[in-house]
């Protein structure tokens, strides 16, 4: 039963793949709007490529062709969806808490995305995923909206002075979680303290940004923050950001990009009900990169954090911890690309995991530019403390296919 | 068991249903290649048959320049895909111009004449290379007297604009012809119209990498596969005296290095290209793309590295090669003869 179960949908794929026209015909919402394919903006779906990130720093428009845009008005219906279908296996040793192993055939959830121009400056992007219920054989997901943010391009007619204002990716993610073609999470991100803020989730808020001349790029903004703030809680969490670019390109797919990053914010720490007087503060600062040798891309982040003691239950002093990873791309062919990447993160003293590390590797092949079969094993080991208690293991591997349209 | 095959076969259905029938990209989006259509005539020069006939004369007669040696042909020949192969062309006195010649063919088509586009519309364009002294060396005076001694064409002028001979009908008569220098449907066009065979493979791949990693359409869109612009690609801005384009003709410091951006229909006739025809093939200017252009202050945004692989530049060149369309069956016609002793003296010229 077990060897059906795993042969039909499998079938399925081989089917699919062996199928798969030789043209591609239905295209997200930015190429359709154009009539370009995906591979204008993306060196390997969903990752963009140099092109891909001016035109989005560009307030989603062509640049150098601002005059000649459309609106949404004037185009085909914004609307694109992405989502994904494939077997999942997670299998989870010595784990603190009960987590179940998953061995299944999955829908991978599904993303509404809608994206243009509101007006000659104005670019608009939106994420919905829906509310799907969790079952066996699909991914549940809340319904919450994602991202849905403007950008006011150009203010000023400058490209040094722009504004994306609601719910987007802060610039302090260098690595962008919404487009990166890895399924296991950048550690780093997703630590934080108890209820506060992981960078790999959109926040609400405004950025200034803009990009200056010899590769100059910069971005500041203000944040709603920790969800451990109470709704009468002011925006308390301000960041800034600092790129140079090293050659032609923006260092996504050409050219080399540095950046430093620095981030403050306040938040209530638990028991939330406390007086918000008693909101502490928090800072992370560090630095990444993005450096492209032919067909391999380096990235590299380093993000060091400090909190309050009162983030952490038991701290006498205030916890610092740092962690990063270092990842490699390397795309021989357009419809093939590989990835490996080394994720660490050293907890504070006050965590009771000692350390937390994670090795991934895998490949995606483009049957079309916006159809990737993907593969990735990815392996995490968390290091406790206590004495006497095995480390936590996670072995995963997912074969699937991603596909927007 | 029963649930997780629905789950997967409706994903897969899916799939099937978003892959849908085989298309393009060209037939959606307000950039795309679609299929040329109607030539645009504008409304105060009308297309005659006597008109055209008029213009082929005139396009094709080297009396046109200061030493009868030079005529529009010369440089845009039906031979050459209605351009030349020379880097730069020869004018009278064997003067070397700094720009390649552009092509005719199809050149009703786009907004702005010459490579730093300061003739708007071929009306404009007709009577530049006449009285440039490095071209046809004459002056517009010279011309309109000297066409105007002779009979045929003053006979000519008389029945198509009601005139003697004069720089206006010139310049609408040779507008008039070059509006009938098109090139019909290409292996792409007909591609495009459902005929799937009607391209190679690698024409097939091209198109996609065109469309895509190459960034070619984000310039190159439209019909006439041309956003009818200006672009600065750095060539040839490091030369001790660089030409600086549309500058020369604006004046503004942001236009520094842009030149218009050629159509690229029948471009594999053309070669060779860029304004100073110093790409000698279709792989040569690939190849300048493929770095991201040539470094300078003024570089056009869209300019990046492409990191293109050997195929797909080889397959962009198949596909460059497959906008090669059909070409208009113009020769050289006969022309006027020079007057006789005894034809009846001219009437008065220029009006």
């Amino acid at each position: 039963m077990k060897r059906a179960i795993l042969f039909v949908p499998l079938l399925a794929l081989i089917f699919l793949a062996a199928a798969w026209p030789g043209e591609s015909r239905a295209v997200p919402v930015f190429a359709r709007k154009y009539g370009f394919n995906c591979t204008m903006c993306h060196s390997a779906f969903p990752r963009l490529n140099d092109f891909g990130s001016r035109y989005r720093e560009n307030g989603y428009r062509l640049p150098g062709r601002e005059n000649e845009e459309r609106t949404v008005l004037q185009g085909p219906a914004p609307f694109a969806a992405r989502t994904g279908a494939g077997y999942d296996s997670d299998k989870f040793k010595n784990a603190p808490e009960p987590v179940g192993d998953v061995s299944q055939f999955r829908l991978q959830g599904l993303d509404l995305l809608s994206g243009g121009l509101l007006g000659s400056k104005i670019g608009y992007f939106m994420v919905y995923p829906p509310r799907i219920s969790e079952s066996r054989g699909v991914v549940g997901q809340d319904g919450t909206l994602e991202m849905a943010s403007a950008v006011f391009a150009r203010l000023a007619g400058s490209s040094w002075l722009n504004v994306r204002a609601g719910r987007f990716e802060p610039a302090y993610a260098a690595f962008s979680v919404k487009r990166h073609l890895t399924v296991s999470p950048y550690e780093i991100y997703d630590y934080t303290f108890p209820d506060g803020i992981p960078f790999s989730e959109t926040q609400s808020g405004v950025e200034v940004f803009g990009l200056g001349g010899k590769g100059l790029h910069y971005a500041a903004g203000v944040l709603e923050g920790a969800e451990s703030n109470l709704s009468d809680d002011s925006p308390a969490d301000y960041y800034a950001r600092v790129s140079m670019v090293f050659g032609p390109g923006e260092g996504q797919t050409a050219g080399h990009r540095v950046s430093l990053i620095g981030y403050q914010g306040k938040a209530r720490h638990l028991p939330v009900e406390a007086p918000a007087t008693l909101r502490e503060s928090y800072t992370r600062y560090g630095l990444d990169a993005s450096l492209n040798f032919g067909r391999v891309n380096l990235a590299l982040q380093y993000l060091a954090a400090k909190d309050d003691k009162g983030f952490w239950t038991g701290a006498t002093s205030d916890p610092t911890y740092s962690g990063g990873f270092a990842e490699v791309l390397f795309q021989p062919r357009t419809d093939l690309v590989a990835f490996a990447r080394y994720d660490r993160v050293s907890p504070p003293d006050e965590a009771p995991e000692e350390s937390l590390s994670r090795y991934t590797a895998g490949a995606r092949y483009y049957f079309e530019d916006q159809v990737a079969l993907h593969a990735e094993y990815s392996s995490r080991k968390v290091s406790l403390r206590e004495a006497g208690v095995p480390d936590a293991t996670e072995k995963f591997f997912t074969v699937r296919l991603d596909f927007a349209f | 068991m029963r649930r997780q095959i629905l789950v997967t076969l409706s994903a897969a259905l899916l799939l099937a249903a978003a892959a849908g029938q085989p298309g393009l990209r060209a037939e959606g989006g307000f950039l795309a290649n679609g299929a040329l259509p109607a030539v645009p005539v504008p409304p105060d020069n009308p297309q005659t048959d006597a008109k055209v006939r008029l213009g082929a004369q005139l396009y094709f007669d080297t009396r046109l320049s200061a030493d009868g040696t030079i005529s529009c042909a010369t440089c845009h020949s039906p031979d050459t895909g209605w351009a030349n192969h020379h880097p730069t062309d020869t004018g009278i006195r064997g003067q070397v111009g700094g720009r390649n010649s552009g092509t005719i063919l199809d050149s009703a088509y786009m907004k702005y004449q010459f490579w730093d586009g300061r003739a708007g519309s071929l009306e404009e364009q007709a009577l530049g290379p006449i009285h440039n002294p490095i071209e046809m060396g004459e002056t517009l005076e010279n011309v309109v007297r000297k066409l105007d001694a002779i009979p045929g064409y003053r006979a000519q002028f008389r029945e198509v604009f009601g005139t003697g001979v004069n720089t206006e009908g010139i310049a609408k008569a040779i507008a008039a012809f070059e509006r009938t220098v098109v090139s019909g449907p290409s292996p792409y066009d007909r591609y495009l119209a459902g005929e799937r065979d009607a391209m190679s493979a690698a024409a097939v791949r091209g198109m996609k990498v065109f469309n895509g990693k190459a960034h070619c359409t984000s310039c190159h869109g439209g019909p006439a596969f041309s956003d009818q612009s200006f672009h600065n690609l750095g060539v040839g801005l490091k030369k001790a005296n660089p030409d600086l384009g549309r500058e020369n003709h604006t004046k503004h410091a942001e236009d520094r290095g842009r030149f218009k951006t050629p159509g690229l229909r029948n471009v594999a006739l053309t070669y060779p290209y860029l304004h100073d025809g110093s790409a000698k093939t279709l792989m040569d200017v690939i190849e300048v793309y493929d770095r991201g252009g040539e470094a300078n202050p003024d570089l056009d945004p869209l300019l990046l590295p492409l990191r293109l692989t050997a195929r797909e530049k080889a397959d962009l060149v198949a596909f460059m090669e497959a906008l090669t369309g059909t070409l208009p069956a113009i020769g050289k016609p006969a022309l006027p003869e020079d007057a006789k002793p005894g034809d009846a003296a001219p009437q008065g010229g220029a009006r």
